[in-house]
C-alpha cells in the first residue's frame, strides 16, 4: 500500500476529526486514525466507540489497502512540516509505515487494519436535512446549558424532537433550560433522539459555517450525520429526557424588558463581588428601575447597580446564580430581551423581545431561595 | 517573630457561678449543673463537690455517688449564654484583638501595649473590672503565647490571676504533669504514663521523631507544645465550618423506626439553622454511637444544598449504610460540614412549586414562631412516645465555632 498526499490537506482532514480520539482510549487501537485506500480515495476513521467521524479525500495511488496510523505521532509530525507532498508506504505484513518528505524519512509503526472496531450502520431508519448554518447555530445556542452529571445521564445531551410542522432542540440541566425552534424545518418522521453532548461539540468544531445541507440520519439507537465529505456516527442516549413543555411556566405576569449588553455588563461586575462558589446575584425590580446586587460576607465585599429598564407587574426581588444567567445572556444575540417572571420562587423565562424569523428561542433560569423574611 | 504578649481568661466554673448569682442561697454549697437523668454528665460542679472527685463529663449518676450531698440542676443554656455575652461585650469594649475560644474563655492579644500601660496591669484591671460588672469569678494568666497563658490560667484557678514572663514559660510548665497540656486527653495520657512520662520536662527532653513514632503526626505537636511553643495566633473571627446535633437516648435501642424519625427531625432542625444561617452544605455525615461506644461515622458529598428533602433523604441513606449490625444504639448524630454563604438553588424538574412553597412557609413559620410548632409527622413521633424522650438537649448540642 502506498499513496502521495498533501501535507497541510491532510493535516486540516486530521485535525476535523481528531477531536474524537480520547486522551485514554477503552482500547489502545483507538489512538489510530484507521486510513484505508480505495483506488484514488483515502477513508480517513477516527472512533472512540461512542462516536466515529470519517472523512474522505482524494490520493494519487496505484495500489489499495488500509492500516491504523497512530494519531498523535502523525499529527506532530504534520504539524512540523512545511507544505510538501508527502509518500507514505505500508508494508501490510509487518505494519510498518514509512512516511517521506523532502527532507527526509519517518518511520513508525501502525497497527492491523482489522482491529479497529466498524462505526455501526443504519439501516432503514428517518432522515431530516438542514443547512449547516442553522444546524450550528442551534448546537450553539443549546450545547451549554446540557449537563455534565453522568449520574444523569438523561440530562447529559441535546434532545433533538422532530414534528410535521417544527424542529425543536432542547437543553437542560435543572437548573437552566434552552428550548430553540425551527419552523422551516419540518419532518414526518415525528419522533425525538437525545444526542450526547460530545458528538455536538465535534459537529460544533467541524460544521462549516455556510448554508451546505447536513443530512442526518438515524434510528433509535444511532444517529449519523453527513456533510461534504465528512461523517459522524454517534450513538444515542438511551434514556427518557424530561417533561420540559410542562416544566416551562406559561403565565408569567411579571415582564422584564431590558437592553442585554447593558444587563450583562452589570451582572459581569456584581458577581464578582458575589460569593465565589454559589455565585448569587439578587435582582430588585420597581418601577423602570432593575437593582443588581451581590455580596460576599466572608470577605466583605459588596456590590451595588442601578439600570434603567422596562417592568410590568408587582415589585419583586429574586436570586439567581449569576453563572447561569451570564451564560444565558451571553449565549443570545438579540438586542433586547424579556423576562418573564411569576413569582420570587419560579423560573425566569428568557426570550428575545424580537424573535429571528423562522426560530423561536427560550431560555429559562431557575431562581435560589431567598428567604422571604431575612 | 516579635515577641507577643497574649492574655488568657476563664470564667470559674461559670455554670455554678451563673446559678449561684440567681440565687444566692447556693453559695458555698455542693453543686452540679448537668443531665440529672441516668444517661447525664456533670456539665460544670463547684470547687465544693470537687473535692469529693468530681469533675466534668462525669456521668451524673457516679458523681451523685461520690458527693450525694450535691444540688444537681439542669442548667439553663440561655442564661449561661446572656452572661457569657456581657463578658465578651466588656472584653470587646476595652481590648484591641479577642477571641472567644468558647462560652467562658477568651484569649487576648496584648502585643505591643506594654510600652503604654504595662499589660499584667491592664490585664489585672481588665479582670477586676469583669468581676465587678457581672459578679462572676474569672482567671487569668498573661504569656508569650495561647498555650502557656491557657496552662498559666488553670494553674491560677480558682479566681486567681497569674504572669509568666517571657523567657520563663519552659521552667512554668516543665514541672506540670503531662494532663495539663490542653488537648491531651485520657487516651493521651495513659499512653504516656504507660511510657513512664509523667511530667511536661520528660516528655520536652524525648526527641521528636520517638514521639512521632509513637503518636503519628500528633507526636510533633505534643513534642512542640511540651516545648512550650504555640504559635497560633489570636483570632477574632471564627468561620463556622460545620454544623452539627447529635443525640444520646435514655436507653439504648435498635428501634429502627424511632431511629429514624429522630435523625428526620434532627435533620429538620439542623437544615433550618443552616438556612437561617444563610448557608449552604456540600457535605453530609451521620453519626452512630454503639452502646459499646464503638462510633462509626459515614459521609457523602453532594451539590451544594440546603433543601429539606433532599438533605433527609440523603442522611437516612447514610443510616442505611452504616447501621448493618443489629446492635444497639446509644447516640445518633448528623453534621452538615462544607458551608458556604447562599441560598438553596432551585430545580426545574425535582422541586415542584408546592414543595417550594411549602418549605418556605414552614420556615416563615419556623422564624416567626419557634421551631418546635411545626416539623414533619414522621419527626415529631417522640412527643407520642414519652419513654424515649431525649436527654440534654441544651448541653449535647454543639455548634463547632461561632461568630
Amino acid at each position: 500500500m502506498r499513496f502521495i498526499i498533501s501535507s497541510s490537506a491532510l493535516l486540516k482532514q486530521l485535525s476535523g476529526i481528531s477531536g474524537v480520539i480520547a486522551s485514554n482510549p477503552i482500547v489502545p487501537i483507538l489512538e489510530n486514525f484507521l486510513f484505508e485506500v480505495k483506488e484514488t480515495t483515502l477513508i480517513i476513521t477516527a472512533s472512540d466507540m461512542q462516536t466515529s467521524m470519517i472523512t474522505e479525500m482524494d490520493v494519487e495511488s496505484k495500489k489499495g489497502g488500509s492500516i491504523c496510523v497512530p494519531a498523535k505521532i502523525l499529527i506532530e509530525t504534520l504539524k512540523n512540516l512545511p507544505e510538501q507532498p508527502l509518500t507514505f508506504t505500508i508494508d501490510e505484513e509487518t505494519y510498518s509505515i514509512e512516511i517521506s518528505s523532502d527532507r527526509g524519512k519517518y518511520k513508525l509503526s501502525g497497527e492491523n487494519a482489522t482491529d479497529f472496531p466498524k462505526a455501526p450502520v443504519i439501516k432503514g431508519g428517518d432522515a431530516l436535512e438542514m443547512p449547516s448554518d442553522i444546524l450550528l447555530r442551534a448546537i450553539n445556542m443549546t450545547l451549554f446549558a446540557a449537563s455534565n452529571d453522568e449520574l444523569r445521564p438523561a440530562m447529559t445531551g441535546v434532545f433533538l424532537n422532530m414534528t410535521d410542522t417544527n424542529v425543536t432542540f432542547v437543553a437542560t440541566d435543572g437548573h437552566r433550560l434552552v428550548r430553540y425552534r425551527r419552523v422551516d424545518i419540518a419532518s414526518d418522521a415525528n419522533t425525538s433522539i437525545l444526542i450526547p453532548k460530545k458528538a455536538l461539540t465535534l459537529l460544533k468544531s467541524s460544521l462549516p459555517s455556510d448554508n451546505t445541507l447536513v443530512k442526518l440520519e438515524f434510528n433509535t439507537s444511532n444517529a449519523y450525520f453527513s456533510f461534504n465529505n465528512t461523517k459522524m456516527i454517534c450513538r444515542l442516549l438511551d434514556e427518557r429526557f424530561p417533561d420540559y413543555e410542562n416544566a416551562i411556566p406559561v403565565n408569567n405576569p411579571s415582564k422584564l424588558a431590558i437592553d442585554r449588553s447593558e444587563f450583562l455588563n452589570s451582572l459581569k461586575i456584581t458577581s464578582i463581588y458575589a460569593n465565589k462558589t454559589t455565585h448569587q446575584v439578587r435582582l430588585k425590580m420597581a418601577g423602570s428601575e432593575l437593582q443588581i446586587s451581590a455580596e460576599d460576607i466572608d470577605f466583605s465585599n459588596e456590590a451595588n447597580e442601578r439600570l434603567s429598564c422596562d417592568f410590568t407587574g408587582d415589585d419583586m426581588e429574586i436570586g439567581f446564580n449569576a453563572k447561569f444567567l451570564l451564560e444565558v445572556l451571553n449565549t443570545m444575540d438579540a438586542r433586547n430581551i424579556t423576562v418573564n417572571l411569576s413569582a420570587p420562587n419560579r423560573a425566569g423565562v428568557i426570550n428575545p423581545s424580537e424573535q429571528l424569523k423562522n426560530e423561536d428561542l427560550l431560555m429559562l433560569v431557575m431562581p435560589v431561595m431567598l428567604n422571604s423574611y431575612a | 517573630m516579635t515577641q507577643r504578649t497574649i492574655l488568657h481568661m476563664d470564667l470559674d466554673s461559670f455554670f455554678v457561678s451563673v446559678e449561684r448569682l440567681k440565687n444566692p442561697a447556693l453559695i458555698g454549697k455542693p453543686l452540679i449543673i448537668g443531665g440529672t437523668s441516668g444517661r447525664g454528665v456533670v456539665a460544670s460542679c463547684s470547687y465544693e463537690t470537687r473535692k469529693f472527685g468530681v469533675h466534668s463529663a462525669m456521668p451524673s449518676r457516679l458523681a451523685k455517688r461520690l458527693c450525694p450531698e450535691a444540688i444537681f440542676i439542669s442548667g439553663d443554656m440561655e442564661s449561661y449564654s446572656k452572661y457569657s455575652n456581657k463578658v465578651t461585650e466588656i472584653i470587646n469594649d476595652q481590648s484591641p484583638t479577642y477571641e472567644k475560644a468558647s462560652v467562658d474563655e477568651f484569649y487576648v492579644d496584648l502585643t505591643g501595649m506594654d510600652r503604654f500601660f504595662g499589660c499584667y496591669k491592664w490585664a489585672t484591671e481588665l479582670r477586676q473590672k469583669i468581676t465587678k460588672e457581672t459578679g462572676l469569678p474569672i482567671s487569668m494568666a498573661v504569656a508569650v503565647n495561647k498555650l502557656v497563658s491557657k496552662m498559666g490560667t488553670s494553674e491560677a484557678k480558682p479566681n486567681g490571676q497569674r504572669e509568666i514572663p517571657a523567657g520563663e514559660e519552659k521552667p512554668f510548665i516543665a514541672p506540670l504533669s503531662v494532663k495539663k497540656i490542653p488537648m491531651v486527653g485520657e487516651k493521651t495520657s495513659s499512653q504516656l504514663f504507660s511510657m513512664g512520662v509523667k511530667t511536661i520536662r520528660t516528655l520536652r527532653e524525648i526527641p521528636p521523631k520517638y514521639l512521632e513514632a509513637e503518636f503519628g503526626k500528633n507526636g510533633l505537636v505534643l513534642w512542640n507544645k511540651a516545648n512550650a511553643i504555640d504559635n497560633s495566633p489570636v483570632e477574632p473571627y471564627h468561620e463556622q465550618k460545620s454544623l452539627s446535633t447529635e443525640r444520646t437516648f435514655h436507653e439504648d435501642t435498635t428501634d429502627i423506626v424511632f431511629l429514624k424519625s429522630k435523625l428526620v427531625s434532627l435533620t429538620e432542625a439542623l437544615a433550618f439553622e443552616l438556612r437561617e444561617l444563610q448557608k449552604l452544605t456540600a457535605c453530609v455525615t451521620v453519626k452512630i454511637r454503639y452502646s459499646d461506644f464503638n462510633t462509626l461515622t459515614m459521609q457523602k458529598h453532594l451539590p451544594y444544598t440546603a433543601s429539606d428533602p433532599l438533605l433527609i433523604q440523603t442522611v437516612k441513606d447514610l443510616f442505611n449504610k452504616l447501621y448493618d449490625k443489629r446492635m444497639l444504639i446509644r447516640m445518633i448524630g448528623v453534621r452538615f460540614s462544607h458551608l458556604v454563604n447562599g441560598s438553596p438553588q432551585i430545580n426545574l424538574f425535582e422541586d415542584t412549586q408546592e414543595m417550594v412553597s411549602l418549605c418556605q412557609a414552614m420556615d416563615w413559620i419556623k422564624n416567626r414562631h419557634g421551631t418546635e410548632l411545626i416539623q414533619r409527622a414522621i419527626g415529631a413521633k417522640d412527643i407520642l412516645t414519652p419513654k424515649l424522650s431525649l436527654i440534654n438537649y441544651g448541653l449535647k448540642r454543639t455548634i463547632k465555632s461561632t461568630y
